[in-house]
């Protein structure tokens, strides 16, 4: 009888022994790896991945450990513009991750008072930092995997009542070549009153078909504010399954959008959970999409004490044979009272083989909350594109006209002027590429 | 300007223009009237190049070209104006960033430099003023929440920016009460130049009070029933169309 993938996969990794793990950690990896051992990768049967088989798009591929790379990179991620690391022209700390690895050589030293970054390594010796590893790895395979092997990743703190200022920027670079896999967890927490704001981008090289795990545990104190703005532009036969478990205690609020550009299959999921009262979290997001790409935003949102407001909104874009998921789900407690929470998925379908799974949920449980849900899947408006294509503009252009304002009314949510055209100026790369791509198929 | 010969038109494999001929001469304001479903906005789309209009028979030449081997939007670059009868909305692009793509793309296509900002500003400011198109509105997503009579003068406002050689305005009197009408009618009137034609789609005669043509045709059931001077539109509104199109 053949292993199946998983053990596979597993036995791949058991080289990676861990040194100098805490006894906790080790007793927890155990215990993850059972877990996965069991569950398995997810797939179309199982209800949060129905639309997003990753065991069907890992079995293609004997995966191995992604192994440190200390050598330069090939370009200088601090300065390279759109299409590459982004966020150039804002001022920031650089904080870099090649192969899975943190890179303290490539990444700023100078980080503002009240601010501390470890890698996981040191921090996981520190005592009671299990309490920040809160992921259920019971619900979640993908979580348990990444508990069972996770080898490194940031752990990031702000002290109460400071404000971080700049920006801290984590770029994740991908070098190798083959088909290699890393596992990483990332911890960010805010104490009462901490301000910070986190840029992410995620860069691979080439075609290459590695795969990207990430779990960030976010902790927001009383009061805690956190931006948090992902740019996930991997290869194109990457993999990127990120999960981002976000704790907010009573009056934090969470301010969270990614743009998915990259990888072969993408997934970048929100737990969110309301631990006080009147926090709020935002958690948009879009997918511009082309060839046979699946992109996935998933919000899992908890309203378990009441007063809390959440607000999902992804946009999505999808051309040629792309594929775009929104799963999500607002549960709402039985004394959650003045709940307000929201979930809207609209997608934009470029052409006639593209599609969109869309599957936003209520549970409610109390009587006065205020809840929406809603998708929309439409195309061009042709009227429209005929409207300005009469006054002159050619059609590639009046496209683009149209699809940067179905994507503006997300985009104009980001809070910081140089980010949001930053990421705007990505999204027209991508429509450049996409059009040039049309013009050669036509 | 334009010479029509013999035009038919098929809609969903319907015929809806049956064999339109008409000249109009540079500098030229005519006039075509009919009742609804006589083909009027048939024949303005059909110039502009929209999709799903399929010429069968005859043959449109503007300026001495072919129209029909032309885009739509080299159309407008060679100077083709469609004032639309239901401006289009369209949320999230603003009023200005639409006008400046749209003359600096005309101005690209012609191979003129394209004006920047500053030069924009100020040659949008000059135009707009005189249509009350407030600063307020060219800040708004293209004709979204505008009313009916905002989004005429917006039409207006494009067609005095991209200075068309043809404009057609098709029933721009539309939806709009006397103050509105009187406002578009002397946006349009100072664009009134030897160099440049325009063609008036109406139901009514009221707008030809203020736009007054030099020539009238009547428009049933796809054809030009009737030719004749300014004081055609005033016969029929003593008339109705009854009478012109039994005849």
């Amino acid at each position: 009888m053949t292993a199946s993938i998983e053990e596979q996969y597993l036995e791949a990794f058991s080289a990676l022994a861990p040194q100098g793990d805490p006894a906790w950690l080790l007793a927890r990896r155990r215990m993850a790896r059972d877990i996965f051992a069991a569950a398995g990768f997810p797939h179309r049967r199982v209800e949060a991945w129905r639309y997003t088989d990753l065991r069907r798009a890992l079995a293609k591929e004997g995966y191995v450990p992604a192994q440190r790379y200390d050598g330069p990179l090939a370009y200088d991620v601090e300065t390279v513009g759109p299409g590459a690391a982004a966020f150039g022209d804002v001022e920031r700390h650089m904080l870099v991750c090649v192969n899975g690895f943190f890179r303290p050589d490539l990444s700023s030293a100078d980080l503002p008072e009240g601010v501390s970054i470890k890698p996981l390594s040191e921090a996981v010796k520190e005592t009671g930092f299990e309490d920040f590893l809160t992921t259920d790895d019971n619900l979640h395979p993908v979580n348990a995997l990444n508990s069972a092997l996770m080898q490194d990743g940031l752990v990031i703190r702000v002290e109460a009542g400071k404000d971080a200022g700049k920006p801290l920027h984590m770029v994740h670079v991908t070098t190798s070549a083959g088909a290699s896999a890393a596992h990483m967890r990332h911890v960010i927490a805010l104490e009462e009153d901490a301000k910070l704001c986190l840029l992410e981008t995620h860069l691979g090289q080439g075609g290459a078909g590695y795969l990207a795990n990430h779990v960030t545990e976010t902790h927001l104190g009383e009061g805690a504010a956190l931006t948090h703005i992902k740019l996930q532009d991997e290869a194109k036969d990457a993999l990127h399954v990120a999960a981002n478990n976000l704790r907010l205690a009573a009056n934090a609020k969470y301010y969270g959008f990614v743009l998915a550009l990259g990888a072969r299959l993408s997934r970048h999921e929100t737990d969110a959970v309301f631990k006080g009262e009147g926090a709020h979290a935002d958690m948009h997001g879009a997918l511009a999409l082309r060839g046979k790409q699946l992109g996935d935003i998933s919000t899992y949102v908890d309203h378990a004490v009441p007063g809390c407001s959440s607000n999902a909104h992804v946009k999505s874009v999808l051309d040629e044979e792309a594929t775009g998921v929104f799963q999500g789900r607002v549960l709402v407690a039985k004394d959650a009272q003045k709940t307000d929470g929201r979930q809207l998925s609209n997608a934009l379908l470029l052409s006639r083989d593209a599609g969109m799974n869309a599957k936003p949920e209520l549970e409610i449980y109390a009587d006065d909350v205020q809840c929406a849900h809603g998708s929309t899947i439409g195309e061009l408006d042709e009227t429209a594109l005929f409207y300005l294509r009469s006054r002159g503009i050619d059609e590639a252009t009046a496209r683009s006209l149209l699809i940067r304002a179905f994507l503006d009314e997300v985009l104009e949510t980001i809070p910081l002027d140089g980010v949001k055209q930053d990421i705007g100026s990505q999204i027209d790369v991508w429509f450049r590429a996409s059009a040039l791509a049309g013009s050669e198929t036509r | 300007m334009l010479e029509i010969k013999d035009l038919h038109v098929n809609v969903d494999g319907k015929e809806i223009l049956k064999g339109i001929t008409l000249s109009v001469g540079t500098g030229e304001v005519h006039a075509i009237m009919g009742p609804n479903g006589s083909g009027k906005s048939t024949l303005s789309y059909v110039l502009s190049g929209r999709e799903g209009y399929e010429i069968t028979k005859g043959e449109i030449l503007y300026k001495g070209k072919d129209l029909r081997a032309m885009e739509i939007e080299e159309r407008a670059a060679a100077g083709l104006f469609l004032a639309f009868q239901y401006p289009i909305e369209i949320p999230g692009v603003t009023t200005m960033t639409f006008l400046k793509t749209a003359l600096n793309a005309q101005r690209k296509a012609r191979g003129e430099e394209e004006l920047d900002a500053v030069k924009f500003l100020r040659l949008v400011r000059e135009k707009a003023g005189p249509l009350n198109v407030s600063e307020d509105m060219l800040k708004r997503p293209l004709n979204v929440g505008f009313s009916g009579g905002e989004k005429k003068r917006a039409e207006i406002l494009q067609m005095a920016l991209l200075e068309p050689s043809l404009a057609v305005l098709d029933e721009t009197d539309s939806g709009l009460d006397i103050d509105a009408l009187k406002v578009v009618s002397d946006g349009v009137n100072a664009l009134r130049s030897p160099d440049r034609s325009m063609i008036v789609i109406t139901h009514y005669q009221r707008l030809l009070n203020h736009i007054v043509p030099d020539k009238v045709h009547v428009l049933s059931a796809g054809r030009i029933v009737r030719t004749g001077g300014k004081e055609l539109a005033h016969e029929l509104e003593e008339t109705g169309y009854a009478d012109i199109v039994e005849a």
